[in-house]
């Protein structure tokens, strides 16, 4: 049996399913300031809602790094950035605590040490912190996912003061070192913080009897076993949005190009699916407005809601949202809403159905318009304004640039076929949104415990990046920290092998012995021929591996 | 504070497209420039962002060029959404969604001329051509200046605008007696009703920074000023780069950075330069941080030694009078000996390098004094035998206009070669004639 549960905004749900379908739910308030209370509390009630039934699997989903980073509650970090020509340090020092030190080196594209590393200002530096006191670090150099070397120095040098170093090229194997720089800098000023939470948690599951191994949501639609997420703990930002989608999953069957909507009391999130998968964005979050290089599922907010609140411009145009003020006059609101033209249209009955009528009539009259006109435009606003922005977020997918001749000229382009509509006002609003999206509607079932269902049912998720070089004879997994020779005949295929094959080794060895390697897809894999003075032909390989957000398809049939 | 600008890149690499494996334009050539791209997450940058090109028509070609026997025949997909990506970049400038458009593509264009049998210096469709024929199709006939400094000489966009004083195009490039394709003098200055409006300026090999910099300063800039262009244009060559492996001049990361600073291009486009480990990835990175506004300072070669390039005083005094020779011949260029509202013939000999196609071509031009002049010329290869184009130019007078349709129709009686195609920019109409038979191409509204 499965046992999810997350840790929300305002409620913690936990759910135990099993392959009939979900056995047991529970629902507790979240304690902002003691999460811990709040995963016993719900916990406790779980467990003693039934008999005692085997957990073979526990995922969790938790805001505790998302809050700690935007309370504020980061632990000072020693950053040392290498970075060799190009941007000047303005564009990627930015937010990074106060012991920033850029040190001279410089590694290029091909991973070739150009200049080596001013060892004794590096010294000076780990001196600076050391009188500072600080305790954990983070240590990027540029190209590093090419060549670690510099890195590797640089941990080296910290290692015995340091609590905890993040090293760039584990946290992500892709190119960008502003991205990287961020992310190692808030994982290194989280760690603390997430640790001491990660050990409370293995207290209350001792408590608790529960010995199932531990998997922590990501932002990606998938999972992080428990002990990776204590070295990593940025991977679990923001996976709340995410626990939400993999829930709509969970409880529809969704299987071809979609468009997702969530509508709530003051924004409406957009989803884009492609062949029943949620799309990620293409980096990765964006979070406080600083780009990480956390992967994350593309999503967009658009203020409008339920509770949006009506207003008519001085050139007499009517405005839906981005305001909300309070509940709908129908629930004795100030100022009438999206929800109180729907009751004055007849497309539901919520409320006091009379304070919805007088709100919009005392708007339209000052406004010289019927009430008829004022609830229809307000609706015709909305509507358009939600297709608008799920047409914006759809082509600046269906735009995303593209490299190869075959791609431009005959790239597939995602097509929605069918519209899902979900969150509060769904049942109301779906039949208008169809028509206005020309799209097939479905109202996908709400259930109040959706997100926790999604937490129990999401697999493991992860991508890695192979880079090899036969004229330098060399192949690197950056992620897995993986160096090894390779002949100057290593083949494109061989790399595929290679990077599938570290890839499920690494999960096996990790809490996933139930990963194979068909659940390994190769996303990406180029190789060039190199023609230069010194390695005449030998070649560049990349190779890109991702095991794609999924659910546990055992379990899922009992839940839908 | 910098000057910041919104600038789109549109980057296409072409990682499926090259002339021959291990040709100079082959499938790696942008990979590095991408990695230091993508490393340096300059597209993170909030006035900095991505673009897919267009795909460009067969009418987008077939507005400028004389394809024989047609664009199909002349050009592959690659091609399309090369000059497709130049289409996007003028898009994006004058609709205003950007300040500052790069179209980072390839492959190249600007050694393709005004007829097309093949491949020529690694090009075929002239992109910055597509480019500004979209812009005058779409936005109004504006005043356009080209500045390509492309290591190579211009020859193909040269020949395009040869006749038309509304497109200034000055190249600079190595001097043509020391490299391909062996032409760019100084006397070369355009045609009867263009004369000046074609600049050459040839430096002489182990030209550095400042020899660049100074053309910029004290003939370039002052050119552009007095022309008083409504779009200017950067055909970005960046085989001038000290580390290019077919030419001999000593231009670095940051000269090609300080040059688009100082002529503050609306749009650049890619052409050449194949130093591409050693200076790609560090010049494209300059051009798009200046053409941005941002901070380029840091920006250098990991071999980068401003002394070993120093250019030698005789190279700085050679380059100072050629410029002053240059800003006469811009101002008084030496009169043709032609008569006015007559045809004045020009032969040409044109070898496509790549392809092996010799073209023997006659070209004669009406000395319009109202108008750029109706454009006539004959084009032999042994692969095509005899082709003919007329052209109407966008801005001719009605005795150019009549006399274009009466070169036509004469043509179809009387020619005895393959094609004809026939060129109206002031109606838009385009029409091939082949084997005499009529096949109207139709007319291309928008
Ligand atoms: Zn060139
Ligand atoms: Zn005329």
């Amino acid at each position: 049996m499965l046992l999810g549960i997350d840790v929300g905004g305002t409620h913690t749900d936990a759910v135990i399913i099993d392959r009939k379908g979900v056995a047991a739910t529970a629902k507790v308030e979240t304690d902002h300031s003691n999460l811990i209370s709040s995963l016993d509390g719900v916990l406790e009630k779980i467990l003693n809602s039934g008999p005692d039934r085997a957990i073979s699997k526990i995922n969790l989903s938790t805001t505790l790094t998302t809050n700690a980073i935007i309370e504020n509650e980061l632990e000072e970090v020693g950053v040392l950035a290498v970075s060799g020509p190009g941007l000047a340090e303005d564009y990627f020092n930015r937010d990074l605590g106060e012991h920033f030190h850029l040190l001279e080196g410089s590694i290029d594209h091909r991973g070739t040490q150009r200049l080596a590393l001013d060892e004794a200002a590096a010294k000076n530096a780990v001196a600076h912190c050391q009188n500072r006191k600080l305790k954990v670090f983070a240590v990027v150099s540029k190209f590093s996912p090419r060549n670690p070397e510099i890195e590797q120095t640089l941990a080296d040098l910290v290692s015995s003061q340091s609590d905890f170093t993040t090293i760039g090229h584990r946290i992500s194997g892709r190119l960008n070192f502003p991205r990287r720089l961020a992310t190692a800098y808030y994982n290194a000023a989280v760690w603390r913080h997430f640790n001491t939470f990660a050990d409370a948690i293995t207290q209350s599951l001792k408590k608790h009897n529960l010995n199932a191994p531990l998997n922590i949501l990501k932002a990606d639609g998938g999972t992080i076993n428990f002990k990776s997420s204590r070295n990593n703990p940025i991977q679990t930002i923001l996976s709340g949005p995410a626990a939400s989608v993999m829930g709509i999953i969970a409880l529809s069957s969704i299987t071809e190009d979609a468009i997702i909507l969530d509508i709530g009391g003051t924004t409406t999130d957009i989803a884009i699916f492609a062949n029943g998968a949620p799309l990620l964005e293409k980096e990765g979050i964006s979070f406080g407005g600083r780009p990480t290089s956390v992967r994350a599922i593309d999503t967009h907010s658009i203020g409008i809601g339920g509770d949006s609140v009506i207003t008519i411009n001085p050139d007499g145009k009517v405005l839906v949202g981005p305001l909300r003020i309070g509940p709908p006059m129908a629930h004795s609101g100030p100022q009438p809403t999206l929800i109180d033209a729907c009751n004055v249209k007849g497309l539901c009955n919520l409320g006091d159905i009379d304070k919805s009528f007088s709100g919009l009539k005392k708007l339209a009259e000052q406004n010289q318009l019927t009430i008829e006109k004022l609830a229809d435009e307000t609706l015709n606003v909305a509507l358009k304004a939600i297709q608008l922005e799920a047409t914006k977020l759809l082509d600046s997918i269906n735009q995303r640039p593209v490299y190869t001749v075959e791609e431009v000229m005959h790239g597939e382009k995602i097509i929605p076929q069918r519209l899902y509509v979900m969150g509060g006002p769904a049942a109301i609003l779906a039949p208008l949104l169809g028509q206005t999206f020309d799209l097939e509607t479905e109202v996908p079932e709400n259930y109040a415990v959706a997100n926790a269902i999604g937490a129990a049912l999401t697999r493991t998720t992860m991508e890695i990046e192979l880079f090899a070089d036969t004229g330098k004879k060399t192949m690197f997994i950056p992620n897995l920290n993986i160096k090894r020779k390779v002949s100057s005949s290593y083949s494109l295929n061989e790399a595929q092998n290679d990077g599938v094959g570290e890839m499920v080794k690494y999960l096996k060895e990790n809490n996933h012995p139930e990963i194979e390697h068909e659940d390994v897809s190769v996303v990406e894999a180029e190789s060039f021929n190199m023609v230069d003075d010194y390695s005449v032909g030998s070649k560049t390989i990349r190779v890109s591996c991702q095991i794609r957000p999924g659910l546990e398809k055992d379990y899922l049939e009992g839940v839908k | 504070m910098k000057n910041i600008r919104n600038l789109g890149v549109i980057f296409f690499p072409a990682y499926d497209w090259a002339i021959s494996p291990t040709h100079p334009e082959r499938e790696e050539r942008l990979l590095y420039t991408q990695d230091q791209l993508r490393e340096e997450g300059v597209f993170d940058l909030p006035n900095i962002t991505e673009y897919k090109p267009e795909i460009a028509t067969y009418a987008d070609i077939e507005r400028i060029h004389f394809c024989f026997p047609g664009p199909r025949e002349v050009s592959t997909e690659s091609h399309l959404v090369a000059a497709g990506g130049a289409i996007k970049a003028a898009r994006l400038v004058m609709e205003k969604e950007v300040d500052r458009a790069f179209a980072l593509v390839r492959p190249p264009g600007h050694h393709a001329m005004k007829v097309v049998h093949g491949n020529r210096g690694f090009c075929n469709i002239n992109n910055e051509a597509v480019l500004i024929e979209f812009i005058r199709e779409h936005y109004g006939n504006k005043r356009v200046a080209i500045v390509d400094t492309d290591c190579h000489h211009g020859d193909g966009t040269q020949d395009i605008y040869w006749h038309d004083p509304n497109i200034l195009f000055i190249s600079l490039h190595q001097d043509g007696r020391t490299l391909y394709p062996g032409t760019g003098f100084s006397e070369e200055l355009g045609g009867p009703t263009a004369r000046g409006r074609t600049i050459n300026i040839p430096l002489p090999p182990n030209t550095s920074d400042e020899g660049f910099l100074y053309v910029i300063d004290n003939l370039i800039q002052p050119i552009i000023d007095d022309f008083k262009p409504d779009v200017i244009i950067n055909s970005a060559g960046q085989d001038n780069h000290y580390g290019d492996p077919i030419t001999n001049m000593n231009f670095s990361a940051q000269g090609y950075a300080r040059l688009n600073e100082k002529l503050n291009p609306d749009i650049a486009v890619l052409e050449g330069g194949y130093s591409i480990q050693g200076a790609l990835p560090y010049v494209n990175l300059g051009i798009v941080l200046a053409m941005a506004g941002l901070d380029y300072s840091q920006v250098r070669e990991p071999d980068y030694n401003p002394e070993s390039l120093r250019q030698s005083p005789q190279i700085t005094e050679y380059i100072e009078k050629l410029c002053a020779l240059t800003m006469k011949n811009y101002l008084k260029p030496p009169p043709l000996n032609v008569k006015p509202n007559q045809y004045d013939t020009r032969s040409k000999s044109v070898y496509y390098d790549t392809d092996g196609i010799n073209d023997q071509q006659l070209e004669q031009i009406m000395v319009c004094t109202s108008c750029s002049g109706v454009r006539h010329l004959t084009s032999k290869t042994h692969r095509n035998s005899s082709c003919m184009g007329i052209e109407i130019p966008i801005d001719a007078c009605k005795r150019c206009r009549d006399e274009g349709y009466r070169l036509l129709d004469e043509g179809r009686r009387n020619f005895k070669g393959t094609t004809i195609k026939f060129i109206n920019r002031l109606e838009q109409e385009y029409q091939t004639v082949n084997e005499f038979e009529l096949t109207p191409m139709g007319r291309y509204y928008f």
